[in-house]
């Protein structure tokens, strides 16, 4: 992936030397050229076209949005509620995840989503250990986690 | 006791990068606007405590392996060098000089000796900072 946009950088460099248009305008047009140049060939490279990660990574900032509102609203029904009818707990979350940075993007997530909290990550890295506010639906968390958040960070590591 | 700290380390190694940015922006930024090198040395040196409490002292100073005794001396040496300069040229001393001069990618710049001044205060405060973490730290 790294090696792609160098070589579309240097495609862009190329043709600002090709047509003496030292511009911004001129980097711009042939890095869109490299680009097309690029999706052309892609049956050459080993991994996936860069394109691809860059929109899941917009894909994930998006999906974050949306949790962090959702999840804002339910926490905010909780407090509202004239009776404290929740019932916070530990529980173990067992991760497909193996880099460093996937975890900490995992945990940050997790975190900055009212209601859980990653406190602990297992000297493995393959659980972590998470406090969550309401444990009457625990299944229904994990799941949510899993299907949203993992997937799309998996999305974007994949090869 | 071992914890695995990976959320801590990853999350230090990143913000290291930023901190310095930061740091380098409020030293060259002093001279209109809020900043200067004493402010520049501080924020470089809690980069490198971040790092310190991420990892520890001994990891630290295999990635960093500098002295900071010396780096107080060289800052020393060059406040006092850049206050020297005006004796040399029959004025008096502590005489700054500034010019404007063209430079490649920066265009017309106004070049101050006041700078280096700073660079030699930026220096000293940041080796007075990590001797005195070092220093409090070991545990030896």
């Amino acid at each position: 992936m790294s090696f792609q946009i160098l070589l579309n950088i240097f495609l862009a460099f190329l043709l600002m030397f090709l047509t003496s248009n030292y511009s911004p305008s001129g980097f711009v047009i042939g890095y869109l050229l490299g680009l097309l140049s690029i999706v052309a060939l892609r049956r050459f490279f080993k991994t996936r076209l860069y394109i691809g990660r860059v929109w899941s990574v917009i894909l994930l900032i998006f999906l974050f949005i949306k949790e962090l509102i959702l999840a804002n609203i339910s926490v905010l029904i909780l407090v509202l509620r004239p009776k404290l009818q929740m019932q916070p707990a530990f529980f173990k979350y067992d991760t497909e995840l193996k880099e460093d940075w996937e975890i900490t993007l995992l945990s940050s997530l997790i975190t900055l989503t009212p209601g859980t909290v990653v406190v602990h990550v297992s000297d493995d890295n393959k659980s972590l250990f998470i406090h969550v506010i309401d444990s009457n639906d625990i299944n229904e968390t994990i799941d949510s986690i899993k299907n949203s958040f993992e997937k799309a960070i998996l999305e974007v590591s994949r090869s | 006791m071992k914890v695995n700290n990976v959320i801590l380390q990853f999350t230090a190694k990143i913000v290291f990068f930023i901190i310095f940015f930061f740091a380098v922006h409020i030293f060259f930024a002093g001279h209109y606007t809020p900043g200067g090198g004493f402010v520049g040395g501080l924020v470089t040196a809690s980069a490198i405590v971040l790092l310190v409490i991420a990892f520890d002292l001994n990891t630290v100073h295999k990635l960093l392996p500098i002295n900071y005794i010396y780096v107080v001396a060289i800052g020393l040496i060059l406040a006092l060098g850049t206050a020297a300069i005006s004796m040399f040229v029959e004025q008096p001393f502590f005489t700054h000089f500034f010019d404007y001069f063209y430079l490649p990618l920066f265009g017309k710049t106004s070049l101050h000796t006041a700078a280096l001044f700073d660079l030699g205060v930026y220096l000293v405060v940041v080796g007075v900072t990590m001797t005195i973490i070092q220093t409090i730290g070991d545990d030896e």
